[in-house]
């Protein structure tokens, strides 16, 4: 049975699995030096691919974080998402048994689900046929275990949800666990997504011409494309006045959020679109353009992304847009997990008081015409009260979240 | 932001929170393609009659297929010419095509409007797997590892079929994938119903896609999980899930209400325990007596250790007995993952529009059980939607 009405919903704990580091202290840190921590590839074979660079997680060891789950059973994605699941929850201060005890579940994002192991697949086939696969890879390949993966990690009993809507999934999964712990349905929702470098999107982004050779720079003149990226990310909601009575710290908490679809194209996103989007998205969360102090862009660092992305935010906001920055300049391109860890740069910079740089800025596209602020450099100190975090994706999925600081 | 902004602000969220917390969902229409054919009342008709779908797999590419039984939508591309055209198409798999045909279907039998509130919600597993590992394939076939199509590269993303279901009919409204293998029907439909409850949409068309393919044939094959006389199979079903009150009040009837859609982890739990635990929860919430169920349609036929563990549980919850109407879909169409939950709606909607008045105030239950520890259930009735009498029953709390 749940309360009549709403319940105000807050972020309590935050966790992390990146290129720029492991927990949300690092991987904030990293942020705010604004310095890339994208690498050479090491996890597939790169030989022929003329660009090699990636927001790769280096020396991740799954047995370092995991309690439960046998990382042999599991696929990297699913590693991924238990791993920062399990920050998350430790960051929050809550105790395992508590969250186990409680309606509590997980709802994560991803683009490519297990694209690791369809791979490993993939190379058991092309060795020798599909009969050889290793039934214990197949069985670790379904997407949707990536959420499962934190529920058994955390022993949690409610729901397990996995969406799949590409590179906004995060955000979309964000929205759902908000209306979840909103509306009665559970007590504490870990929200967040998880996605592993492949070689068939690195191949995909470079015969799109949309793949950065080595340095991505969203809304530079001189910007080339993405880079592919990997890791996990997860948010711990809970009910406001549950925080406030066992104690907890509040980053920020979740005011609203809107989802909606292009319908035009698979791959060019609309800014009329995803404009719509954001007007509902101020909707839902009961603000005004004016109030917005700051956008997490989804800013990929394509010429198309920035274009769309800027003219979209002047369709709401007119001549005054926010700063908009975008931090796949420093982790490059997660994919499903990217709004996730959008979503967690907010929160921190909400609580922290900061704007997230843009890394690798030298001179703002002019085309993208006057007034464009994308916070170049490191981070600057400010005191945000609402930001907006955006993710658009393939499939013209959008889903836009709306976060605010707790007062 | 001022107090008064913020108290209306305030005000507006509680009421959207609040909103419709109460509420049956109407099914409305309902489109399929299945290997037993592309009409919800022939698919029933086969299910009840224990009639195998069609078995032929000549087409569906060069690699060998497993020793296995096998169900496929027969003549696909020929009924995708008829019902969706040629035209622009030729870069879509077989998911797209199936989810495509499905929803066309859906649409045509849609009574009411569709307008810019209308969405989306599709249930996958891994989407086309045959696209993406192919896709994969050609990095290690090709002279470059990155000569592969661009124009193929959409297909490997699992929201590509819900985003060209959108483009076709043009559906601005909430577009949602969702990866949950044998729960994604159960899923589906709580997404759903939390985005129309929210005022999210209007309408959204829900259901699941998954096509037959040597990578997942092969794949079920070498898992263990299917027992070995279960074919592998493929099929997809959507439903037009609204408001109940919104049909009403338009003065249109539906096909079906839904009153509870529960899911849970079992975790340490047994998996049995948990379904049956979920089935009481469904009931409850619907405002239904376990001895009120007069149909179940399961969602484990063939797989290895859930098979009895779900009808164990199904039993449990309904008082010790199975219901006098025992559904299984997988005979027919054959194991289809993550479009499972939907063909079971669609087989237990099809039977009801073939019993006509004889299947007034029918109760039924929808299970599903997953590998992972997930189950989940869905409880719908029959309840005539144009008498205004929505009952006790209701997805409020």
């Amino acid at each position: 049975m749940s309360e009549p009405g709403t319940r105000r919903v807050v972020v309590t704990g935050l966790g992390a699995v990146s290129s720029a580091g492991i927990g949300a202290a690092e991987f904030t840190a990293a942020i705010r030096a604004g310095a890339p921590t994208t690498s050479e590839i090491s996890s597939f074979d790169t030989t022929g691919f003329p660009h090699v660079h990636a927001g790769e997680v280096k020396d991740f060891e799954p047995r370092e974080w995991l309690r439960r789950i046998d990382p042999g059973q599991w696929g990297r994605s699913s590693q991924f998402a238990a791993s920062a699941a399990r920050l998350a929850v430790a960051d929050a201060g809550l105790a395992e048994e508590d969250l186990a005890a409680a309606r509590a579940g997980s709802v994560m994002g991803t683009t490519s689900g297990e694209s690791a192991v369809i791979e490993e697949l993939v190379a058991e086939w092309a060795a020798d046929s599909l009969k050889s696969m290793t039934p214990g890879r197949v069985a670790a390949a379904p997407a949707g275990r990536i959420a499962a993966a934190v529920n058994h990690e955390l022993g949690l009993t409610g729901e397990a949800l996995t969406l799949a809507t590409a590179c906004s999934a995060s955000n979309y999964a964000l929205g759902y666990a908000y209306d979840m712990v909103a509306g009665g349905d559970a007590d504490y929702m870990l929200a967040g997504g998880a996605d592993s470098l492949n070689r068939w999107a690195h191949a995909g982004f470079f015969r799109l011409g949309a793949l950065a050779e080595e340095v991505c720079r969203p809304f530079d003149v001189d910007r080339s494309g993405i880079l592919t990226a990997e890791g996990g990310v997860a948010l711990l909601l809970e009910p406001y006045e549950r925080a406030v009575a066992r104690g907890a710290r509040m980053y920020a908490e979740v005011l609203g959020y809107s989802v909606n679809c292009d319908a035009e194209h698979m791959v060019h996103p609309d800014p009329t679109s995803i404009a719509a989007c954001i007007r509902d998205a101020h909707r839902n969360a009961g603000v005004t353009p004016e109030q917005i102090d700051y956008i997490c862009a989804h800013g990929t660092g394509t010429r198309t992304n920035d274009a769309t992305e800027v003219a979209a935010a002047r369709e709401v906001f007119g001549d005054r847009i926010p700063p908009i920055s975008s931090i796949k300049s420093i982790i490059g391109h997660t994919m499903g997990a990217a709004s996730g860890f959008g979503a967690l740069i907010c929160c921190q910079a909400l609580y922290e008081g900061f704007l997230p740089p843009t890394a690798n800025v030298e001179q703002v596209d002019p085309a993208l015409g006057a007034g464009v602020d994308p916070v170049p450099g490191s981070a600057r100190p400010a005191r945000p009260q609402v930001v907006e975090n955006h993710g658009f994706a393939f499939g013209g999925n959008n889903a836009i979240t709306i976060l605010g600081r707790v007062s | 932001m001022s107090s008064a902004t913020a108290m209306v602000a305030a005000e507006e969220v509680a009421s959207r929170h609040a909103l419709g917390r109460t509420a049956a969902l109407a099914v409305t229409a309902v489109g399929v393609a299945t290997p037993a054919g592309l009409d919800p009342v022939e698919l029933a008709r086969a299910v009840l009659a224990g009639r195998q779908g069609s078995a032929d797999t000549e087409g569906l590419g060069d690699e060998a297929l497993p020793p296995r039984g096998a169900r496929v939508v027969p003549e696909l591309q020929n009924a995708f010419a008829e019902h969706i055209g040629r035209k622009g198409n030729r870069h879509l798999d077989r998911t797209t095509r199936l989810g495509l045909l499905a929803c066309q279907f859906a649409l045509e039998g849609h009574t009411g409007p569709v307008g810019p509130r209308t969405g989306v919600v599709l249930g996958t597993s891994t989407g086309s797997i045959r696209s993406s590992s192919e896709y994969s394939m050609e990095t290690l076939r090709q002279d470059r590892p990155y000569l592969v199509n661009p124009s193929l590269f959409p297909n490997t993303v699992m929201n590509c079929a819900a985003g060209q279901i959108a483009i076709r009919h043009g559906l601005k409204g909430v577009n949602a994938t969702l990866a949950g293998g044998h729960l994604a029907g159960v899923q589906a439909l709580r997404y759903a119903r939390n985005a129309l409850r929210q005022g999210h949409a209007d309408r959204l068309l829900v259901g699941g896609v998954e096509e037959y393919c040597a990578q997942s044939a092969w794949g079920w094959h070498r898992s263990g999980a299917l027992g070995i006389d279960a074919p592998v199979g493929e099929g997809a079903a959507f439903l037009m899930i609204e408001p109940a009150a919104a049909v009403h009040a338009a003065g249109r009837r539906g096909l079906a209400r839904i009153l509870a859609c529960e899911t849970a982890f079992a975790g340490g739990r047994g998996l049995g325990d948990a379904l049956a635990a979920v089935i009481g929860a469904a009931l409850v919430r619907s405002g239904k007596d376990p001895a009120e169920v007069q149909a179940v349609s399961l969602g484990s036929t063939g797989q290895r250790g859930l098979e009895l563990v779900e009808q164990r549980a199904v039993r449990a919850a309904l008082g010790g007995r199975l219901p006098q109407r025992v559904i299984r879909v997988k005979d027919t169409v054959g194991e289809c993952f993550s479009s499972g939950g939907a063909l079971q709606i669609a087989a237990l909607l099809g039977a009801w529009q073939d019993q006509g008045a004889a299947a007034a105030g029918e109760t039924a239950v929808v299970t599903a059980v997953s590998q992972e520890g997930q189950v989940g259930c869905v409880v719908l009735d029959t309840n005539e939607l144009g008498t205004g009498e929505l009952g006790a029953g209701g997805l409020g709390d």
